[in-house]
């Protein structure tokens, strides 16, 4: 029976990770016919005037762009394997080194904005469960669907003109010029806040409908009958099986905020992925954007496959179906 | 009266002190003048290497870093020594230089010898080496035959023919940036973001997507800087830039006026507005259908409204331009025609071209000039029959609109380029051979080309001062060209900062920044 278990979680974890390989590599594949399609010649993106027609030849050759697109699709994966991600056309500097000096970042921002939001939001979805109907329940209803449905630059925005500004609290600037610790994490409040605004408002809704399902079974009913306390029955029973889409939901949100916290590293100037993918697609600097979207997409999919796994873990049933579907 | 003090108000007690203390707030608006100041730059620091450098936000950091034969004067284009003692033309294809001894080059390099700087000047004028790559701006060089070294200090610049340009725009310029030969070889890619020169400033730390620390360097033989650090902040949204001033987080930068506006009533910062010499026009493709008829593109230049153009672009700001070089630059031909909008003449003309209904797409790069400035030329040039279609496109496919064969589909396009201190550098763009690059309208004109390179080696400013004109003139005559505006800088700091820059405000001089009351 241990055997059985075992083999079927092995065997689920490998499927995982044929899938994940197969979205990395696919996910690169999109890209490089992307790239291929983009109007907008690199040399001159990049070089600018001052390039001769020579010079511009010779830079889109070290680029590698003069190649056919499986080859330079092969060329990558084979770099990519011994750990070069390519060479920054502008400093000259491998991307790698470029990825590593914004990746902290951006995972700081990422794990802080989603832990604030299961931090607030969690308690906040249970509430509103536990209190349907109630006034509590209408305002943080509205609430949160205003939360969800402003842009997080917007509420930065805000949130600069109000604490920065007005207040004087906070700094306007993401990033400290003397790299100190507590200056640095002064700094990381607003864009913390920006970020974690709209997910506060999505997993509040979630856990109450997840929790306004779980709270309905009979299981439930059985536990009331047996008249083990609400506090009992709300946390320990109907909270971990509400939990398991906000846990999906969490992956899916941390793999979108590596590359797509954007706009919230723009108005805060704040170093991160997603704004060194933006830049390097604007300048057409392609050797960054693959390497950097390459991260993105490893992140993404590691994490969901983590996501995927844990779940899988607390609720056995997801694992079996998965296993029967493989077999079927 | 007794105070007791338990664990728990003790815990609380501390950790309210340590938060307070830490808290601190961004009091700098506040203060007065600081010898640290940062400053903000909209594009992000890339490569400091003088050779690769990418484009003015990396020179104006070179400018300090390195040394140069010369430089510029404190707010002002005219050239003075730097790390040369004597500066002398040789002959018009010859110029001889001694450097001044004991300039030493940082993080230990020794002194700056002549054989530094031949191998800074054919590092970018001369074909690479082996393994070497080209300097994207081998042009300003163009012409370089040899840098011969003939002692310690001593040396002679060699050019294949004169050229009136070459201490302006190559030898007091960045291009003209004297880095450590034994550094560069030293260091290989690292020296994009390690410089290493014997500049009044040294690059202290670096990072992307942050911007640099420029500190004083000890070891400069000229005056020291006032400023002992300057923290460069790479900052692209303007709107953040404004709040940053507005909390005292950032000392100076440079805005569109729209934005720098509000910023005037704003205590303790100083708004000012210097023009640029940045030129933006709207071009023609003198190839594309009913736009090969002089009297179609002479129409378009009556049914426009250079004034109400601006107006909407600038907030009426922006000086206006009538012709390719802006006022400031040598050459600028002082007597062109403001042309007046005239819709009766710009029909007359359309319908002796025989041209009825015409329609037309009018490019632009997606910012918030250039969309107001397209809406307002749409709304003229209907009134005279011409209907325009405004694509507004992102940078990277804008800047290669004009490129190649795609370049033979323009219409008309707004456009900007960024200038120097130089008509040759500035009417480049239009010859002939740029055609399908940067010669976006396809005017072809033999005699602007012969005029070009006549004034490139002419050594005798009045008659390199006719042959500008005349150049300019042959534009105004092949209505290719409506010019809009040489732009105006608006430079936004703490009123105590005393910013410099050559006039122009492209290239600034952090090393002679100051400060006041």
């Amino acid at each position: 029976m241990t055997r059985l278990f075992k083999d079927e979680r092995l065997g689920y974890v490998a499927s995982r990770l044929l899938t994940t390989v197969l979205i990395v590599f696919g996910a690169m594949v999109l890209l490089f016919a992307l790239t291929a399609l983009v109007p907008g010649d690199p040399a001159k993106s990049l070089l600018g005037p001052q390039a001769s027609p020579e010079l511009a030849k010779r830079f889109i050759a070290e680029m590698g762009l003069d190649q056919p697109l499986h080859v330079r699709l092969w060329r990558f994966f084979g770099a990519v394997l011994t750990g070069n991600l390519g060479v920054d056309v502008i400093s000259g500097k491998p991307v790698v080194q470029l990825v590593a000096s914004v990746l902290p970042y951006t995972v700081i921002l990422t794990f802080s904005a989603i832990g604030l939001s299961v931090l607030i939001g969690v308690p906040l979805g249970i509430h509103a469960a536990t209190h349907r109907g109630s006034a509590s329940d209408t305002i943080l209803a509205f609430v949160s669907v205003a939360f969800i449905a402003v842009p997080s630059f917007v509420i930065a925005i805000f949130l600069l003109l109000i604490f920065a500004i007005w207040l004087d609290w906070l700094p306007v600037l993401g990033t400290s010029r003397s790299g100190e610790f507590l200056d640095e994490a002064r700094r990381m409040i607003l864009p913390t806040l920006a970020l974690a605004a709209g997910w506060i408002g999505f997993i509040a809704r979630l856990v109450r409908s997840s929790m306004l399902e779980v709270l309905g079974e009979p299981y439930i009913r059985t536990a009331r009958a047996y008249g083990l306390s609400e506090r009992l029955i709300t946390y320990k029973y109907a909270l971990k099986n509400a939990c398991i889409p906000t846990i999906a939901i969490l992956g899916l949100g941390i793999g979108r905020l590596l590359g797509g916290a954007v706009l919230v590293e723009i108005v805060f100037a704040r170093p991160g992925l997603g704004r060194l993918v933006y830049e390097a697609v604007s300048e057409r600097n392609f050797p960054v954007v693959q390497g950097a979207v390459l991260v993105v997409v490893v992140l993404f999919v590691v994490v969901n496959l983590i996501v995927d796994l844990s779940y899988s873990a607390i609720d056995p049933r997801i694992r079996r179906s998965s296993g029967q579907g493989a077999g079927a | 009266m007794s105070i007791t003090i338990d664990r728990r108000t003790f815990l609380a007690g501390t950790a309210t002190a340590a938060l307070t203390a830490a808290w601190g707030g961004p009091a700098l608006a506040q203060q007065g003048p600081r010898d640290k100041i940062t400053v903000r730059i909209d594009r992000d620091l890339a490569n400091l290497d003088p050779a690769y450098r990418t484009g003015p936000w990396d020179a104006n950091v070179c400018r300090v870093v390195y040394q140069r034969l010369m430089k510029q004067k404190v707010n002002s284009a005219e050239l003075e020594l730097d790390a040369a003692e004597k500066i002398d033309q040789l002959s018009p294809t010859e110029i001889g230089f001694t450097l001044k001894p004991g300039l030493m080059f940082t993080d230990g390099y020794g002194e700056m010898t002549a054989e530094d700087v031949k191998f800074s000047f054919e590092r970018m004028g001369l074909p690479p080496k082996e393994g070497q790559k080209e300097s994207p701006y081998k042009a300003d060089w163009g012409g370089l035959k040899a840098v011969e070294v003939t002692g310690k200090y001593t040396g002679k610049i060699v050019l294949e023919k004169p050229r009136a340009n070459i201490f302006t725009t190559v030898i007091g310029d960045v291009s003209g940036c004297i880095v450590s030969k034994a550094a560069v070889e030293k260091l290989g890619a690292d020296y994009a973001t390690k410089p290493v020169g014997t500049g009044p400033y040294r690059l202290t730390a670096i990072e992307r997507q942050r911007g640099a620390t420029l500190t004083r360097n000890p070891a400069y033989k000229g005056p020291a800087p006032a400023l002992q650090e300057i923290a460069i902040r790479f900052i692209s949204d303007p709107r953040t830039t404004d709040l940053a001033l507005r909390s005292g987080e950032i000392d100076f930068a440079i805005l569109a006026p729209a934005v720098a506006e509000p910023l005037k009533s704003v205590a303790g910062l100083t708004v000012s507005e210097q023009p640029s010499i940045a030129y933006v026009w709207l071009g023609m493709n003198v190839e594309k259908g009913p736009l090969a008829d002089l009297k179609v593109r002479q129409a378009i230049r009556l049914g426009l409204d250079v004034d109400q153009m601006l107006a909407a672009g600038y907030n009426g700001k922006a000086p206006r331009l009538n012709t390719l070089l802006p006022p400031q630059i040598f050459g600028h031909w002082k007597e062109a025609p403001v042309y007046k909008r005239n819709v009766a003449e710009a029909k007359k003309l359309l319908a002796e071209a025989g041209v009825s209904g015409l329609k037309l797409k009018l490019t632009i790069l997606n910012q918030p000039a250039y969309q107001n400035m397209a809406l307002v030329a749409r709304a003229l040039l209907a009134e005279i029959g011409v209907t325009i279609e405004v694509d507004a496109q992102e940078g990277g496919t804008y800047w290669n609109a004009g490129n190649g064969d795609s370049g033979k589909n323009l219409d008309l396009f707004l456009l900007r380029f960024n200038g120097k201190h130089d008509p040759n550098f500035i009417m480049q763009w239009f010859v002939s051979g740029q055609t399908g690059t940067w010669n976006w309208q396809r005017w072809q004109n033999k005699d602007y080309d012969a005029l070009f390179a006549a004034a490139a080696v002419e050594l005798d400013p009045a008659k390199r001062g006719e042959m500008v004109v005349k150049a300019q003139q042959l534009m105004d005559q092949s209505a290719a060209f409506v010019w809009l505006t040489n732009e105006v800088n608006v430079l936004v700091h703490r009123s105590w900062l005393k910013p410099a820059g050559v006039p122009g405000w492209l290239d600034w001089q952090y090393d002679s920044w100051g400060l006041g009351a």
